[in-house]
């Protein structure tokens, strides 16, 4: 407004010096410097004092909040100096303005929608590539500093937790128990070396059984693998042969060398704090539901990267893959059914949709507290085979497992288009 | 004297008379909107930097509304130093990296000292997080100050150490009432099962009670003495608060809130059981599929329920801000030149609270900002100034900037919050 012109423009204050509350009326004006606008006061009480000159970085200058409408009366912070009222609040913003003021991001965002709706876009892009590709990355690399011997007492812990709750002894005879055992040992003898991320880790593989939770099998983090007697016999019952639950173990193998439950810790740590910190003004809602949903993401991709572990090694060792990816689809057709006897099946939708994870102790399984820390049970599809939950992909971002038919197909071909050496 | 009398001064004019008391309602001109714009701009950062623009986040926050609050025709100012900040919150995310990382590997040890330091310090980081508070506020040129010394500041925490002493008395006097509880206890250490079940006697009862009312009456005694040294600690230059209230104020006002809070959950209780029963009726009409619909009735109760506790506490939450906000408004001041009066009316603060309540939860926090503003805008411009000789005589004292900002991340992580 009245900036324009050559000389700079003078714009009526009252200074208050940080002595008292008494005023001090002063003209204000503003010079372009290199550094930024500079500001000279020129009391106006008694005459022939010389002005004061405050250079850019000793005012804080104060935010315009809003271009078009501004505020009725600013002040502006002249630290150890008191602080300067002003009325005439455009004049000011165009005095500014000649001056050479340089906004911050956060004013231009405030001011300007061409910025906010850019660095919106920014945002978006840069959240979904950090979280889809920088966190996983970070917890690979600080993987490699997590000792062996926490993970094997985390997983000490989880399965003595798991013997005193679920878990019940096995009921397999010893000898079925051996003859498996045997199978796992060539199979760990066999894995080559090239298939590791980390070339350094080697934990002790073991087998063990257990009875209870269903068909299932999940590994410990430090090399423990848990088979539950329930695949065993659902094995039996399809008549499948026994390559199938040596497919089993290869995926959870996979979960070992991997280090999924130490890298979830990590992501999952990663999450729970940075959208706790960027998200949780808007609401613990958004942020929790962000952080799950993100976390149940990567445990998608854990699996998936089991399976390539899976196919890689049973190739490797010239076993075939299709037993293992019908065990997988009868595993999932027979919870089904039980389910659907429980209810009639025009109601049955509704609740498919809300469950998946909900009763299934094995996809509580990757949360990273301690009761939790077993990783990456098999047969987490359940549910997922009705028709109604494959027409809806919505529903597939609450699992913490890829889609079943899609992961048995991929498995019966023994290739995915997602592994990389396959 | 020479007063200003721009912005919207309203009330007696009598500036002839030097010693004339002026009335100055307190003003609040941002709006919902705008601050909304502010409110996205800081997510949208925190976002892009992975939070790590939060201590920023919080300065432009604290900004707007001071600079948009208006004292006597002057704003506010916040002038806490940005590297300050930074460094606080620095600090606070490096010892809770540090504590979660303990509670990780399952360090007990660790874990324990961290909750046992965080209660001693607890004193000190209210006392800190008050005093940077304070001296980040000014107004005319002048800052706020907070004088209490640490001393101070732990005698008035006593309450604490007496809340600790009400739980021991009462689980040593539990045991002297009943042996069988007492060896329950020991039966329960030694892991050993089935010990003789305690019978409860009406004066176990009784001690329990007695325990939680003197319990009560320890917090209520724990926030009126940290209230008032806030207060008659606060200095503006030279000039130091004012306090009137008295302890048996603040208790009436916590028994008030109770009362308010049984007759929200008595409402509610009764609405739920009308319609509880009118759906149970009607399951009953159809049993055949009785099975799958008492899941349902179960999920959909579950969470009802949940946002109805949430809902019952809110008028009573509500109504205890409104109050407490009216009885220090009413009744403070600084030194002879300026007393507060407050106007704010509990029940449409009530009525403002749960519909902001119920916005925020339908847009999924995206109200929120709104939100913020009517309530800070309800409360402020409550809030009239009255000033005996002019809003020109208050003589500074010599205050630098207040050192280290670790108490305002702290305060903040605990959930004090700056605004309101």
């Amino acid at each position: 407004m009245s900036a324009s012109g050559e000389h700079p423009a003078l714009v009526p204050g009252r200074w208050f010096d940080g002595h008292s509350s008494k005023t001090r009326h002063v003209i204000v004006s503003l010079r372009p410097t290199p550094q930024g606008p500079s500001l000279v006061l020129h009391p106006l009480s008694q005459a022939g004092v010389d002005p004061v000159v405050f250079a850019c970085k000793q005012v804080g200058w104060p935010e315009a909040w809003n271009e078009r409408k501004p505020q009725p009366r600013v002040v502006v912070d002249l630290r150890d100096h008191g602080s300067v009222e002003i009325d005439a609040v455009a004049d000011w913003r165009a005095a500014l303005a000649a001056a050479g003021e340089r906004p911050g991001i956060a004013q231009r965002m405030q001011t300007r929608w061409p910025m906010l709706l850019g660095v919106t876009a920014a945002a978006v892009i840069g959240l979904t590539l950090f979280y889809r590709y920088g966190t996983p990355w970070a917890a690979t690399q600080l993987t490699r500093f997590v000792p062996l011997g926490w993970e094997t007492s985390v997983a000490e812990n989880v399965l003595k937790q798991m013997d005193d709750g679920t878990l019940k002894p096995s009921k397999l005879p010893p000898e079925r128990q051996a003859q498996l055992k045997a199978r796992f040992d060539v199979l760990v003898q066999q894995s080559p070396a090239t298939l590791h991320r980390y070339p350094d880790y080697r934990p002790p593989l073991t087998l063990e059984f257990r009875a209870g939770m269903g068909a299932n099998a999940f590994a410990l983090p430090g090399g423990k693998i848990v088979m539950t007697d329930g695949i065993v016999k659902a094995a039996a019952d399809k008549g499948l042969p026994d390559d199938a639950l040596v497919g089993v173990l290869a995926h959870e193998i996979g979960h070992v060398v991997h280090r999924h439950t130490t890298r979830m810790v990590v992501e999952q740590g990663v999450l729970n704090m940075g959208l706790g910190l960027a998200l949780g003004d808007v609401s613990g809602i958004v942020s929790t539901g962000a952080s799950v949903m993100t976390g149940l993401a990567y445990s998608r991709s854990h699996e998936r990267e089991a399976d390539c572990y899976a196919i890689a090694l049973m190739r490797h060792t010239a076993l075939p893959t299709a037993p293992m990816g019908q065990l997988l689809l009868a595993i999932a057709r027979d919870e089904e059914d039980e389910e659907g006897k429980g209810k009639s099946k025009d109601k049955g939708s509704d609740k498919d949709k809300k469950a998946p994870g909900d009763n299934n102790p094995a996809d509580a399984a990757h949360a990273p507290t301690p009761q939790s820390a077993a990783s990456a049970p098999d047969t987490a599809r359940k549910r997922k085979l009705g028709k109604e939950a494959e027409s809806h992909p919505v529903w597939s971002l609450l699992s913490s497992h890829p889609e079943t038919v899609k992961r048995a197909t991929e498995l019966e071909q023994g290739h995915a288009p997602h592994c990389a050496k396959s | 004297m020479n007063q200003e009398r721009s912005g919207g001064a309203a009330g007696p004019m009598s500036t002839f008379m030097p010693q004339a008391i002026d009335a100055y309602p307190v003003e609040f001109t941002g709006s919902g909107g705008e601050y909304f714009r502010v409110w996205i701009v800081n997510v949208l950062l925190s976002i892009v930097t992975l939070g790590i623009y939060t201590p920023w986040a919080r300065r432009r926050t604290a900004q707007y509304f001071y600079s948009h609050t208006l004292v006597a025709g002057s704003p506010l100012e916040f002038t806490a130093q940005q590297r300050k900040m930074v460094m606080g919150f620095v600090m606070l995310m490096m010892l809770t990296i540090a504590y979660n990382i303990a509670v990780r590997t399952g360090q007990d040890t660790a874990v324990g000292l961290f909750l046992l330091t965080g209660a001693a310090l607890a004193p000190f980081i209210w006392a800190s997080a008050m005093r940077f508070r304070l001296a980040a506020t000014r107004w005319r040129g002048l800052r706020l100050q907070f004088t209490a010394s640490w001393k101070e500041v732990y005698i008035a925490s006593w309450p604490v150490f007496a809340l600790a002493l009400v739980w021991f008395g009462v689980f040593f006097g539990m045991q002297i009432l009943s042996p069988d509880l007492a060896q329950a206890l020991e039966a329960v250490e030694e892991e050993s099962t089935k010990a003789p079940m305690p019978s409860f006697t009406p004066a176990m009862g009784g001690l329990l009670l007695l325990g939680l009312v003197l319990s009560i009456l320890c917090f209520i005694r724990l926030e009126y003495n940290f209230k008032s040294l806030l207060v008659l600690k606060a200095q503006l230059g030279a000039e130091k608060g004012r306090w009137k209230p008295v302890y048996m104020d603040f208790v009436k006002i916590w028994l008030a809130t109770v009362a308010v809070f049984i007759l929200c959950v008595v409402g509610i209780a009764v609405l739920v059981g009308v319609l509880a029963g009118s759906s149970i009726a009607l399951m009953a009409s159809q049993s055949e599929r009785m099975g799958l619909w008492m899941i349902v009735v179960g999920i959909v109760s579950a969470v009802v329920g949940f946002f109805m506790l949430i809902l019952a506490s809110a008028p009573a939450r509500a109504y205890r801000e409104a109050r407490m906000f009216q009885l220090m408004w009413d009744n403070i001041g600084v030194s002879h030149v300026a007393r507060f009066k407050s106007r704010l009316k509990s029940g449409s603060y009530i009525g403002l609270r749960i519909k902001n309540m119920l916005l925020t939860l339908l847009t999924l926090g995206l109200y929120r900002p709104f939100a913020r503003v009517s309530e800070y805008r309800m409360k402020v411009e409550s809030v009239t100034l009255h000033i005996k000789g002019g809003v020109e005589q208050v003589a500074g004292a010599m205050v630098r900037q207040q050192q280290g900002a670790l108490g305002d991340a702290l305060a903040d992580a605990a959930g004090l919050d700056l605004i309101g």
